[in-house]
Order: structure tokens, then C-alpha cells, then sequence
């Protein structure tokens, strides 16, 4: 205060009586103003220019940069579509789940890291994911598809070097059922088998669920029983498949052993393998079907007799029967008694260039079309000679998927033409359809897999008060230092059923089954112990789910009547009926 | 003492009431109204808990205003030096006993509300500055031994508040003496060598920062290097602004600040919020509301009489667009993030208060405009 009264009484003439000094004053503090205000105006300008900058100039360009990954999200999030089966039980869907990656370039301290994941993450590959947390890249997995539990742990942890990217899983709520039909798709939604990979392009848009002919419950039903069937006989494997005969939908199918395709990793290649499509067999005696037919529709009577009292020689094979009845038997008999040299005789009477052109119109020759990818070709000889004429009628020296069988006997016995079997709507019709027998043929097949059910190989499969018609083949692997193997079988049947007009078909292929003394197989491994059983428990399940009633007392042999006097000593079957 | 008798018009309570400047007040009301409405907004359109105190305040302030600018300059002349020191011991009393805040101690907690004598303490600095150059004539200010004083009165506070720490406040203390003293008449070259001692000093004072504010700079010269942790604050204001746009998302529709990706919405980065809600059109309102506030101080402060006029409404004018200045580029990432509040809109009691006493007092040099003060 002092100070500052010694400078007014020290300034106080000049301060306001002289005028000019007054107005200097007041123009230099004007001047000092005017200066400090241009300053703060160029302040304003910077800071306007900033703001328009940010919101206009950067403000673009972010939502430039922005609008791509959010249509990304927006592509992406529209999952891969979903798959049912014919009652719209859903079979394959994908759920959101969150995987983790780090920015090693931000970790401070990987060790401390990878103890807080491993309380979270169990079995995570050490060595790995230490390497992939101290290696400094900006991305890198470390898990994936992790539990929102385990996200929210991860979390907890506050290591900014951890992240989180949205990825899709599929998911398969029948786990195993119908697991090759259906197929797996890779960690990036990629389908890799089954339907996943045939479809992978319309699933992906996942604008449309993708509808199949599959029948779940059928096929649970059928997969206990194949597993069944695999354990009392302690087979190798086991196919089959449930199919409409009238239309071609597949309604069950695959092969034992099977895998989840939820967990496809822990798949070994024998769980992965196909058998139902990609597998190829020598189906043995239910090739008879076809070459009996090819016979019929050229015109040759029921009543038509083959000699099988020996062995039938061509060059160096010799043709021989399972149960030799050793006598000359009819159509009918043959087909009953299964008789190789009856069925060679015929195929011998059909000639090379029929059998082959009837083959080939039943899909047998070729690698057929379906819904999947996974289709195995058929192994035809390179040329085909007259031995392969003999064996072809009996279902040897051709190899061919139970898909490929199962259609051609489907054509066998609906109305003559191509059966096309098909697991999803679209791919079928419109194709002109290949007749291959006449009605008549067809109606007479009908009745000789019916005569065989009820008085041939195939009793055992017979379910009471449903017509089965069916037909065995047991055929002797290939060893691999050439021959046959005796002990090595496929075991098969195929069962239609009402026979009168059939509407379903039942394929049972067991590989490798060991017959066994006790209650059941009495020590035999043939179709018509161990895959007739299995059909026939199938059909029964079956029946029950898909509520179809008895139609027909097995008492009823009115059906198969106009045959029985081909057959030697009919007089007893009819009384035995 | 007898000055008291030397006014224009005394008595003229009509006359003073015209002086006021319904124009300023008009837009200090929509410079407050934008804070409620950016609060509300904060408050995901709800008046609690910010928006209904921000009311409260600014009305407790705007009487405080009014009270203020009708108070006869003459009395705040007088007690310039007075206010100056209670200022300076609320500083020393923060310093041995404060409410520590965010890390830092700055307030006072009188029971009914949270005291920041910095914020305060920025008046009285200009007060006492206006005060010293009012006693002295102009010509006299390019005289370098007249500069002790306000060199002292200057430091003292600046000093304390740098204690407390709060760079921010000490470098708007400094700034805000710096265009006093110049528009005082201090010679240019002053300026000039202080702006050189400043930036050769710069290596020096940075041994003196704390390690949050060199993480502040360093942070400003290099938002990318740490956009988790110190840069985020930035990052995610110049991403919010960013994506208003030209029209904004509309009021109560960003997404960056409802999402709280933005933080400190309510007080320091409001603007972002108000930005990113009304677009680039609402940011170049706020900003046209300042020019026009700084537009009227410098008007009162140019047609002002005496001196201590003269240089208070200029302080505290810029004083104001200096906090709204620094505001705003903070959170476009013009400058380092220093804890300025955007003053009338960020919410906060005590500079809401010091904003507003700062006006009353712009106002009363425009009432008092032909006042004659005795220097003292």
C-alpha cells in the first residue's frame, strides 16, 4: 500500500489534467486491447477450425472407416442357417460365442498372464500360449469359443492385451444322430462334410433353414439297434438306412461307429468314414434282387428251371451254394434258397450286355447323385467278362455304397423306375425318370422278397402284421492277397415293407460280424442271422413312432399264393402258414 | 474514502439498472442453459443428478451476479487487496488441510459445499492486479522496477496453487496476469523474453512436474501411445466429436457418452458430449456464444474510464475465454488434458459461482464506467 500512495502522489499531475497525455493513455491501452483481442480472435479461429476439423473433415472420414466393419458385423451376424429334419426338429444351428486373442505388443508380464488364464482356461497348451503371449505380435488365439463364464473370468483378470473377437459355433443338438448325413463345418463356418459342406453356400446366406427328409427319431431308433446288433456280434461296423421307397427320402442313415459332430476333434478316421455313401461293398446275395428281375422283365416265366445239383465251373472259378439243395430249382426257389449257381445260371441267360445295361439303369454302375458330397464310385470290373456276368447276378466282383443298393432295390420293387434317393427336397424331380422294369416285374418281385421273408432266408426279419418282404446277402470280404476271406462276412439285409405296395425300405449292413453260440445266431454270421434280426427290431421301433397300424395277419398268404406252385413241396409251406 | 461522494449519478438507482447489459446477461443465461441441457443429456435425460443442481447454481449465481454488478465499483476498488489476501489464506489453509480430490488437494469442504480457492483465487488476482495498475498510471507500467509488485502478486498465488497441484489453474493465472500486464502498457519486449524464458525454461520445469502431467504432455504429443490409459481420455472425446458430425446424433442420442466411453462427461468433457449430441452446428454455437460474451467484456472493457475498469473486465473476460478456450482444445486434443472445466456449462459449484461473480464484476465496470477512482 505504502508503495503504491508514493506513486500517486508522485503521479498525480500528470494523471488526468493534462488532456493530450490523457488520450495517449487511453490509445495505448486501446492499442494494447485492440492487439489482445486479435490475439484471442486468432485463438478463435484455431479453435473453430479444430472444431469443424473434428466434426466435419474427421468426422467423415471416421464414418468412412466405421461403416465397413459394421456391415462386416452385419454380414457376419447373420448366422449360418439352421438344419431340420422333417418334423422341424432342428438339427444344426450356430450360437454366438466369444473366442480370445492377445496384443502381445501391450503384455507387460506373459507369465503372470498365463497363470490367470490357466485358472480359467483348463488344458491350455502351455509352451503355446506363452510363446503366442511374449511373441510381440498384435494378434494372436489363444482360445476359442470360451463359456460367457470364462469371458467374464478373462475379464476379471484387467490385462488390457486380451481380447475378445465374436465368432460363431455350430452347434448340433442331436449330437451323433445322422452325424455323416449332417456333417461338421471347420472353426471358421466352413462346411467340411454331410450337408454342412454340400449346402455350405445357401447356409451360409443363412436366409433360409435348410428342411431334410431325415426322420430323427427313426433315426435314433435305428442307430440303437445297429449299435446293438454291433455289440452282440462284435462287428466292425454297421450301416443303414431308412428310406421311402415310393418318393427316395432318406429318413435315416449313416454308419457305426459314428462321431458327434459337436466334437469332431476327438473323431478318429474310422468314426469320421462314411459308410453309408462313400464305403463300397460286395453286396452279395440281395444283388439277386436285381439280376432275378432283369430276368423277369425279359421275359422269362416264374416257373423257369435252373440246375444247381453242381457246382458251376467257368474257366477257373467254380460257383458254389451255401445251403446246396442240389437239385434244379425254379425263379422262385432260387431266390428263396439263395442259390449262387441258380443266380449265375440266370445272369448267364441275361448275357453280359443285359445285365449290365439293367445295372446301370438302377444306379449301380455309376457313381450316383445325392445330396452330399461324399460319394464313393461303385468298383466295376475293367472289363467285363463273362465270369463277372455269373458273379454280378449274386452280388460279387461289384462293389457298391448301401446307397447305391438301397436305391436300386427301392427301383425293384416301387413301380420300375429310378428310385432317387435324396436327403433334401430340391434335387429331386424334374428328372426324367429312367424306367427299369415293368409293373409286372416289379409286382412279381414284390411277391418273391415276400415269399423269401416268409419262407426263405429272411424269417427272421419278420415283423407280424406288417408284410415284410425281404431279401439276405452275406458276402465274403475281399483278402487283400487276393481271394476271399471266409471268415471275413458282410452281413446284410433289406426289407420293404408292406410287401403288397411297398412303402419303406430298411438296409442292414453289419461288417465283420462273428457268429456266436449262444441264444440268437447259433454260431452262423449271415444276413439272415444277423442283419434280418436288426431290420426286423428296426421296423419294429419304427412302426410304433411313425404310428402305422398292422395292415395284414401273417396268416394271410393269399398275397404270395400264385408262386407257391413253384415251389417243391408247397403242399407244406402252405400248411406250415 | 471521499470517492464515494464523487459519482456520476449516486443515487440513480434507474440509471444504473439501465447500464446493466441485458445483452450480456442473455447470453450468459444461453451459455447456462446449454450446460443444463448437456447435463440433462449426461444424466441420460434425467434433471438428476446433475442437471437440477446446475439449475440451482446458476440461479444462486446469476443473484450473486446482480448483487455483484450493482455493487459500487468504488467498493470493490477498495477492497481488491482485501479479497486478494482472504484468497491467498484459503489457498495456505487448502495446502495444510484440504479435501483431497481426484489426487489433488483443492478443496475446501465448508459443509454446504465443496470451496476451490483457486477458482476464487482467479479473480482476485486480476482484482488486485486492476487494483495496482489503477494506482499507478499507465506510463509508468514500462518502468521494470514497477513490476515487482505484480510479479509478487502473481507468484504468491500461482506458487500455492502449484503446491496443491494444478498446473491448469497456475498456467490460466499467469496467462490471465500476462494480458493484464500487457494490455496495461508493459513493454512488448517483456513478452518477448518471457516467452523465451518460458520455453528454455521448459527443460528445467520438467524435472519439477508430477508424473501424472508428464503423462499429460507426453500423452497430448502422442495420443496413440497409451490409448488404454492416458490417451484415452482424448481418443475417446475426438471420437465422440468425430462422430456427431455435421447435425450430431441428435440430443440424448450419443452414443460415446450414454455408452460411457466418454469420461468425465458432466464436468470436463462436456463439450465432447454437447458435440456429439448437436453436431458440428451446436459446437460453432457454443463457440459463437463465446465470441459474442468476449466481444461484449471487450466492448465494456474498451469504453471504460479509469483504468481499474479497464483492466477487470478485460481480466476477467479473458480470464473467461481463456477456461472456455483451453476447455474446448483439451478435448479436441489442441492441448494437453489440464482439468479445465468449460465454464457455465461443465458441472462444478464453485466455478459456476467464480464464473458468474466475474461477470457481475465485467458488469459493474460497465455501470461504473465513468466512475472516478482516487488512486489510492
Amino acid at each position: 500500500m505504502g508503495l503504491a500512495s508514493e506513486h500517486v502522489t508522485r503521479k498525480r499531475p500528470l494523471s488526468s489534467e493534462i488532456r493530450g497525455e490523457q488520450s495517449s493513455i487511453f490509445d495505448l491501452a486501446r492499442g494494447r486491447l485492440s492487439i489482445l483481442s486479435t490475439f484471442f480472435i486468432v485463438i478463435y479461429i484455431v479453435v473453430a477450425a479444430r472444431v469443424i476439423d473434428l466434426s466435419v473433415v474427421q468426422g467423415a472420414l471416421m464414418k468412412v472407416q466405421e461403416a465397413s466393419p459394421i456391415e462386416q458385423v452385419a454380414t457376419q451376424s447373420r448366422a449360418r442357417g439352421q438344419i431340420y429334419d422333417r418334423n422341424d426338429v432342428l438339427l444344426a444351428t450356430t450360437l454366438k460365442t466369444k473366442s480370445l486373442f492377445v496384443d502381445s505388443s501391450i503384455i507387460e508380464n506373459p507369465q503372470a498372464v498365463l497363470t490367470e488364464l490357466n485358472k480359467v482356461i483348463p488344458n491350455l497348451p502351455q509352451k503355446k500360449t506363452l510363446a503366442a503371449l511374449s511373441s510381440g505380435n498384435r494378434f494372436d488365439w489363444i482360445a476359442r469359443d470360451l463359456t460367457p463364464e470364462q469371458q467374464k473370468a478373462i475379464l476379471m483378470i484387467g490385462e488390457p492385451a486380451l481380447g475378445f473377437q465374436e465368432e460363431s459355433r455350430r452347434v448340433y443338438p442331436q449330437g451323433h444322430l445322422a452325424s455323416h448325413l449332417i456333417g461338421y463345418t471347420d472353426v471358421d463356418g466352413v462346411g467340411l462334410s454331410g450337408l454342412e459342406r454340400s449346402y455350405n453356400v445357401a447356409l451360409k446366406k443363412g436366409d433360409k433353414p435348410l428342411k431334410t427328409t431325415l426322420d430323427i427319431r427313426l433315426q435314433h431308433a435305428m442307430n440303437k439297434e445297429l449299435a446293438a446288433t454291433m455289440e452282440e456280434f462284435r462287428a466292425k461296423s454297421a450301416t443303414g438306412i431308412i428310406m421311402n421307397v415310393k418318393s427316395g427320402e432318406i429318413l435315416a442313415g449313416g454308419s457305426l461307429p459314428y462321431f458327434d459332430s459337436n466334437n469332431i476333434n476327438a473323431a478318429n478316421d474310422d468314426q469320421r468314414f462314411n459308410r453309408m455313401t462313400l464305403g463300397v461293398y460286395e453286396m452279395g446275395s440281395i444283388f439277386k434282387i436285381f439280376s432275378t428281375a432283369a430276368l423277369l422283365n425279359e421275359g422269362s416265366e416264374m416257373g423257369r428251371m435252373f440246375d444247381a445239383r453242381k457246382p458251376l465251373r467257368s474257366g477257373r472259378f467254380s460257383i458254389r451254394d451255401y445251403h446246396a439243395e442240389k437239385r434244379i430249382m425254379s425263379v422262385p426257389e432260387v431266390f428263396m434258397h439263395s442259390s449262387n449257381i441258380g443266380s449265375a445260371l440266370m445272369g448267364k441267360d441275361l448275357g453280359a450286355d443285359k445285365m449290365q445295361a439293367y445295372y446301370r439303369n438302377l444306379g449301380l454302375l455309376n457313381k450316383p447323385e445325392f445330396s452330399i458330397q461324399e460319394i464313393g464310385n461303385p468298383l466295376i470290373p475293367g472289363t467285363w467278362r463273362d465270369i463277372n456276368t455269373l458273379t454280378g447276378s449274386y452280388g460279387h466282383g461289384i462293389a457298391v455304397s448301401p446307397l447305391q443298393l438301397a436305391a436300386a432295390v427301392a427301383t425293384s420293387v416301387s413301380d420300375g423306375t429310378y428310385v432317387r434317393p435324396y436327403l433334401v427336397e430340391d434335387i429331386q424331380k424334374n428328372e426324367t425318370d429312367v424306367r427299369v422294369f415293368t409293373q409286372d416285374t416289379v409286382d412279381k418281385m414284390r411277391l418273391l422278397l415276400r415269399l423269401n421273408a416268409l419262407e426263405g432266408t429272411g424269417k427272421n426279419a419278420l415283423v407280424a402284421g406288417y408284410e415284410i418282404g425281404g431279401k439276405t446277402g452275406t458276402a465274403e470280404k475281399p483278402n487283400p492277397s487276393g481271394g476271399y476271406d471266409h471268415d471275413k462276412k458282410i452281413s446284410s439285409f433289406v426289407s420293404i415293407f408292406p410287401a403288397k405296395d411297398p412303402q419303406y425300405l430298411v438296409l442292414v449292413l453289419v461288417d465283420e460280424p462273428i457268429g456266436h453260440p449262444g441264444k440268437g445266431s447259433y454260431g452262423y454270421a449271415t444276413g439272415g442271422w444277423v442283419a434280418a434280426p436288426a431290420a426286423k427290431r428296426i421296423v419294429e421301433r419304427m412302426v410304433r413312432i411313425l404310428g402305422i397300424k398292422p395292415f395284414a395277419t401273417e396268416e394271410n398268404s393269399d398275397f404270395v399264393e400264385p408262386i407257391l406252385k413253384y415251389i417243391e413241396g408247397n403242399d407244406k409251406l402252405a400248411h406250415a402258414n | 474514502m471521499n470517492s464515494l461522494r464523487n459519482l456520476t449519478d449516486p443515487h440513480d438507482w434507474l440509471y444504473r439498472l439501465k447500464q446493466i447489459n441485458v445483452g450480456l446477461l442473455f447470453l450468459i443465461c444461453a451459455f447456462g442453459g446449454i450446460g443444463v441441457a448437456a447435463l440433462y443429456s449426461a444424466g441420460n435425460g434425467n434433471l438428476d443428478p446433475w442437471a437440477s443442481n446446475h439449475i440451482m447454481r446458476f440461479g444462486i449465481g446469476f443473484a450473486a451476479l446482480l448483487v455483484v454488478c450493482l455493487i459500487d465499483i468504488r467498493i470493490w476498488y477498495r477492497l481488491s487487496y482485501p479479497i486478494y489476501i482472504i484468497g491467498l489464506i484459503l489457498l495456505v489453509i487448502v495446502e495444510i488441510k484440504g479435501h483431497t480430490g481426484m489426487g489433488a488437494q483443492r478443496w475446501i469442504d465448508l459443509g454446504v459445499m465443496k470451496l476451490q480457492p483457486s477458482e476464487l483465487m482467479k479473480i482476485a488476482v486480476v482484482m488486485a492486479l486492476a487494483r495496482y495498475y489503477q494506482s499507478i498510471g499507465v506510463e509508468d507500467s514500462k518502468r521494470l522496477s514497477l513490476l515487482i509488485v505484480p510479479a509478487i502478486l502473481v507468484a504468491l498465488p500461482v506458487g500455492l496453487v502449484l503446491l496443491q497441484p494444478d498446473l491448469g489453474t497456475a498456467l490460466m493465472i499467469c496467462m490471465a496476469a500476462a494480458s493484464i500486464l500487457f494490455m496495461a502498457g508493459v513493454t512488448i519486449w517483456l513478452f518477448i523474453g518471457g516467452i523465451i524464458a518460458v520455453v528454455s525454461a521448459i527443460p528445467v520445469a520438467w524435472q519439477f512436474l508430477h508424473d501424472y502431467q508428464k503423462q499429460r504432455v507426453l500423452t497430448f504429443l502422442e495420443p496413440e501411445r497409451d490409448p488404454l490409459g492416458a490417451g484415452y481420455h482424448i481418443t475417446q472425446s475426438k471420437i465422440a466429436i468425430g462422430s456427431g458430425g455435421i447435425e450430431g446424433k441428435g440430443f440424448l442420442q450419443g452414443t460415446q457418452s450414454h455408452l460411457n466411453f466418454l469420461p468425465e462427461k458432466q464436468t470436463d468433457f462436456i463439450f465432447t458430449l454437447w458435440v456429439e449430441e448437436t453436431g458440428f452446428m451446436g459446437g460453432l454455437l457454443v463457440l459463437g456464444l463465446l465470441l459474442l460474451i468476449f466481444a461484449y467484456g471487450y466492448w465494456i472493457s474498451f469504453h471504460c474510464k479509469h483504468a481499474y475498469g479497464r483492466i477487470l473486465a478485460l481480466g476477467l473476460t479473458v480470464n473467461f475465454s481463456l477456461y472456455a478456450f483451453i476447455n474446448i482444445s483439451m478435448v479436441m486434443g489442441l492441448i494437453p488434458v489440464v482439468g479445465a472445466p468449460l465454464p457455465l456449462v461443465s458441472y462444478g459449484g464453485t466455478a459456476m459461482l467464480a464464473s458468474m461473480i466475474g461477470f457481475g464484476l465485467i458488469i459493474c465496470c460497465n455501470v461504473y464506467r465513468d466512475s472516478k477512482l482516487v488512486r489510492m
